[in-house]
């Protein structure tokens, strides 16, 4: 499995709002995104756009419901197409079958297309280490595999480099003579890579959506290179979380209709490729070979917990992320895995344990933002207080990772709150401490330790010598308005 | 390695909670007795002929939108004057096609051969290998397909697999070229879907369907943003791609 | 969510029926939330000022404390229950209960459905509450149906630029009501604040457990503020513009930093009316 360094969550945070070029290449990605987005939105009426979300979100409640009912019709039609379905419970099993298709057919080269979930597995280490080339293809995955990086983002990878870097980065390891031209470099790209594809005895691809009625994976892409993977090399291997699939040819439409919309703004993608089994008798194209991968590893954590399951009716747009404040100022690789942002909140805790990844369901201001902009309406605020809720009080001690001074203070908080006396005696208190510290009415800078985490930016009032219900009951009381 | 898929799936029934997969309640009624599907698509093809002009209208506008160089040609001459003159610019001397039925009724072959340059089908026979077919695919200047679906809504040209190297022909050359007939019109993605799932159920043997091994969606030119959000047209895929409609085959 | 829709259906209908059946004045439970209860005392007295003004019959019971956001907000729902209680039983009888919160007013109405959701005999209470709770801006504008709710004509004009607080626009979903009586009130001028329903980076807890992102988040803010030309920022919730005001009073910026209502009080900045 990918490596997991979510505990670093806050020095690598901290690192990052420091970083001037994240910072630029945040601004301009989420504004971007986000605007063509809500101009896709604006061209259809609220009403339609509302009506599409409902839909997909019903087919979604109904096929996580019938996860079984759909994945054995899946299997079913997969195999009358000729292909194979491979089922592992977790990131190890999923690289030993792959790797095992790769060793019985003596493949020697694989080029991959776009896939999240080839991310969370970490599969490109382990061909490695059989020796087999393994080229991503999709231009931003290209360029984190050159870079030795992993993606920042669920649909641009390599959103966190600005041109410059890229240009540096091709010209060190292509060796190409340094140009920031986009347009150059994707040519560049094309050119090395086009090789790759023809080369390839092995493609490898992920899945936006499984259709269980016709046994189909479809992709959907802009390059052209998830077509190329999936077209040239004699096997064709796709890889795809258990939760992808969909009940019929039909339920397709209204995420053909999402999808774009919500990603990139775009009101359909340059491509959708449908694939169903290996290439037939009278095909000349197309792969000898179709392999189909269905991964849970930590999905059905998330499917048993009635309160996280919807986590499980993400269709990977991004949208949430692009609208994110946190995910705006850190950017992706500071959540630790392969899935950022406020979906990656929810998902990473479930699928690497909820004590590896406690600081993720904390680092949001539940403003909301990611539930208004989610094509299929995940509350993602409400699994965020979920999540908190099983760090503080989970009868699970391992999920239990709240600190005993945060449950004391939390106790005596409510203790306070819950006594007029404690209160008035917390007050007196506080306004005591207050005195030496304040300065003009206020209290500035402070080297206390918790003090110190408000007053490093921000100036804090002192108490006043009246709180609001001395005053009604000394003069509001007895005024009628 | 992997695990049985019945050990799976009682995984994923433990995770929800129950023994074993009950009757499911499809959330909406979806047919699949061929009678009903015929006449779900007979509806939609009486509505789509209902509508054809508009529909035309609407899948030359949509694709000019999605980036398409569309031309609308009143009959095949004139279709074929386009594709000639297209060839003649980018200087073409080999260009591959699908097999595919259109080119039938419209003699591309012989078309672009009055003006130099080769036209040949994207199969292999006798002694050539499939690779050597794909390295002709690779230095060929343009691909022209056929259509089997072009849908309004989206501005899509949908093409199914033919004899041949089918998939490649319109993603590999710099160029590709869909010619589109009235009758491959349809107005939405339900539409279509909906036709699909006919054939489908209508190809399959005894108790199962066939949705061919391939079907792909093409809308306007290869392109990515990965490198600060600008858009770069023809990465992987075609630079430039024209849709040819045909007015009357 | 059907709760909130439903409880909004509910709410218009309720205040229809009042309006055309009972022509007597409102009357205003007012749940004053601990921050302007502790720290903010003039804040609660331009509420009480406001709503009076507007011809609402104001009382506030003594008894109420914390509504319990902080500690639901912090995954501690067992002590969060014991407020959550407690402010049920205070407002039981109440007609219309007023929070000068989106945030807190979104506690009432809609989390504490969620805190009760396994609890049947305290779910009954808590549906009751949720569809009798208003935001101040909210209840003014919705229910009392006021249109013009500013103060004295005299004082200086201001150009004020307000911040829609998340959970006022998200959770309890009132986008319109505080800009349309900001508009309505006399030298008062709306500034266009740039970004504005980004949120400030405060999030309660957040602020002090990520410092270095809320504070990330609060320069972008006071920058867009800035931006808006405006002399005055405000916003309908006091622990947004505690930070917001940390940041302007630290920077020693030129804004005054006002609650919704004491821009409709005329109340100059800091002071108790």
């Amino acid at each position: 499995m990918a490596e997991v360094a979510t505990r670093e969550f806050v020095p690598a945070s901290q690192a990052a709002v420091q970083d001037t070029q994240l910072r630029q290449a945040l601004r301009r990605a989420g504004s971007g995104f986000d605007g063509t987005r809500r101009e896709a939105i604006a061209e259809v009426t609220p009403e339609v756009w509302e009506g599409w979300r409902e839909q997909a979100r019903r087919i979604k409640e109904h096929t996580i419901a019938h996860l079984d009912y759909y994945l054995a019709m899946l299997e079913k039609n997969v195999t009358a197409a000729g292909g194979r379905v491979h089922f592992a419970a977790d990131a190890q099993q999923a690289n030993a079958i792959v790797s095992e298709i790769a060793r019985n057919a003596g493949v020697r080269t694989v080029t991959k297309s776009k896939s999240m979930v080839s991310e969370e597995l970490g599969l490109n280490h382990v061909l490695e280490a059989l020796g087999i080339d393994v080229f991503e293809t999709d231009l931003g995955e290209y360029i984190i595999q050159l870079a030795e990086e992993t993606p920042s983002h669920l649909v641009a990878p390599a959103l966190h480099k600005t041109r410059g870097q890229v240009a540096q980065l091709f010209a060190e390891k292509l060796g190409v003579p340094y140009s920031d031209d986009i347009e150059e470099m994707a040519r560049v790209a094309r050119i090395v890579l086009r090789q790759k594809f023809l080369d390839a005895d092995m493609g490898v691809s992920g899945a936006n959506f499984l259709v269980a009625e016709t046994g189909s994976l479809v992709i959907i892409t802009n390059e052209g290179n998830g077509r190329l993977c999936t077209s040239a090399p004699r096997i064709h291997v796709g890889l795809a979380g258990m939760e992808k699939v969909i009940p019929s040819l039909q339920d397709l439409a209204v995420f053909l209709r999402l999808l774009p919309r919500s990603a990139t703004g775009q009101r359909i993608t340059s491509y959708m490729s449908m694939v169903t089994g290996p290439r037939r008798p009278g095909d000349e194209d197309g792969p000898e070979e179709f392999h189909l991968v269905i991964v849970d590893n930590g999905r059905s954590r998330l499917l048993q917990d009635p309160a996280l399951r919807e986590s499980l009716y993400c269709i990977r747009c991004g949208a949430c992320l692009n609208v994110c404040p946190v995910y705006q100022r850190i950017g992706g690789h500071a959540y630790g895995w392969v899935y950022p942002g406020p979906i990656g909140s929810i998902v990473t805790p479930g699928l690497v344990g909820v004590a590896q990844a406690k600081d993720l369901p904390n680092a949001s201001t539940l403003c909301g933002a990611c539930r208004d902009a989610c094509p299929v309406q995940i509350n993602i605020p409400r699994m965020l207080l979920h999540l908190r809720h099983q760090q503080a009080e989970s009868s699970d001690y391992n999920q239990r990772t709240a600190s005993d001074t945060d449950a004391l203070l939390a106790r005596g908080f409510a203790s306070v709150m819950s006594s007029p006396w404690l209160l008035k005696l917390g007050r007196a208190a506080s306004r005591a401490m207050a005195g030496p510290l304040a300065k003009d009415g206020k209290i500035g800078q402070s080297r206390l330790p918790l003090l110190s985490r408000w007053t490093r930016a921000r100036d804090l009032p002192i108490p006043p010598a009246r709180t609001f219900r001395d005053v009604w009951r000394d003069e509001l009381s007895r005024g009628r308005g | 390695m992997g695990i049985p898929s019945d050990d799976f799936l009682a995984m994923v029934r433990g995770a929800l909670g129950r023994e074993d997969a009950p009757p499911v309640e499809p959330y909406a009624p979806l047919l699949d007795d061929l009678a009903a599907l015929e006449s779900q698509a007979a509806a939609v093809r009486e509505r789509i002929a209902g509508e054809l002009p508009g529909l035309m209208t609407q899948v030359a506008d949509t694709a000019a939108l999605r980036g398409w160089n569309v031309a609308r040609c009143a009959g095949v001459e004139d279709a074929l004057d386009y594709v000639v003159s297209l060839a003649g610019r980018l200087g073409a001397t080999s260009v591959a096609r699908s097999e595919q039925e259109v080119f039938g009724a419209m003699p591309v072959d012989s078309a672009l051969a009055g003006v130099g340059a080769l036209c040949w089908p994207a199969v292999y026979e006798g002694a050539e290998s499939r690779a050597s077919v794909r390295r002709r695919l690779e230095e060929c200047a343009m691909g022209i397909t056929g259509a089997d679906y072009a849908v309004a809504e989206t501005g899509s040209v949908i093409v199914l697999p033919r004899r041949g190297l089918s998939r490649l022909v319109s993603v590999v050359p710099p160029v590709h070229v869909a010619v589109v007939r009235p009758q491959d019109i349809v107005g939405t993605l339900d539409d279509l879907f909906a036709l699909r799932r006919l054939e489908f159920y209508r190809n399959g043997a005894e108790g199962g369907g066939d949705m061919g091994s391939y079907l792909n969606f093409i809308t306007g030119p290869s392109r990515t943003a990965d490198i600060e959000q600008t858009i770069v047209v023809g990465v992987h895929g075609p630079k430039e791609v024209h849709l040819v409609m045909l007015e009357q085959e | 969510m059907p709760e909130r829709s439903c409880s909004a259906n509910l709410a218009g209908r309720f205040a229809r029926e009042i309006e055309l059946t009972q022509p007597q004045p409102k009357r205003a439970s007012l749940f004053v939330t601990c921050i302007i209860d502790q720290l903010y005392p003039e804040v609660g007295v331009s509420v009480v000022r406001t709503l009076r003004r507007c011809g609402v019959e104001v009382d506030f019971p003594a008894s109420q404390s914390c509504c319990g956001q902080p500690l639901y907000n912090s995954g501690f729902t067992q002590e969060a229950k014991r407020l959550a209680m407690r402010t049920l039983d205070v407002f039981e009888d109440a007609d219309y209960v007023v929070v000068p919160s989106g945030s807190c007013g979104a506690m009432l109405r809609v989390f504490y459905l969620d805190l009760f959701a396994d609890n049947p005999d305290m779910l009954p209470k808590a549906e009751s509450l949720s569809g009798r709770v208003y935001e101040f801006t909210e209840f003014l504008a919705e229910v009392v149906g006021v249109e013009e709710a500013g103060g004295e004509e005299s004082g200086p004009a201001q150009t004020v630029a307000y911040h829609p607080s998340c959970h006022l626009l998200r959770e309890m979903e009132v986008r319109d009501a505080p800009l349309r009586l900001l508009e309505s009130a006399p030298r008062v001028e709306l500034a266009d604040l740039p970004d504005a329903e980004q949120c400030c980076g405060f999030g309660g807890t957040f602020a002090v457990k990520y410092p270095h992102i809320s504070e990330e988040m609060l320069a972008d803010k006071i920058e867009s503020i800035l931006a808006s030309g405006a002399d005055t920022v405000t916003a309908c919730d006091m622990g947004c513009l505690m930070h917001i005001r940390g940041a302007v009073s630290r920077r020693n910026l030129p804004v005054a930093v006002k609650h919704v209502a004491q821009v409709l009080d005329g109340a100059r900045d800091g002071e108790s009316g």
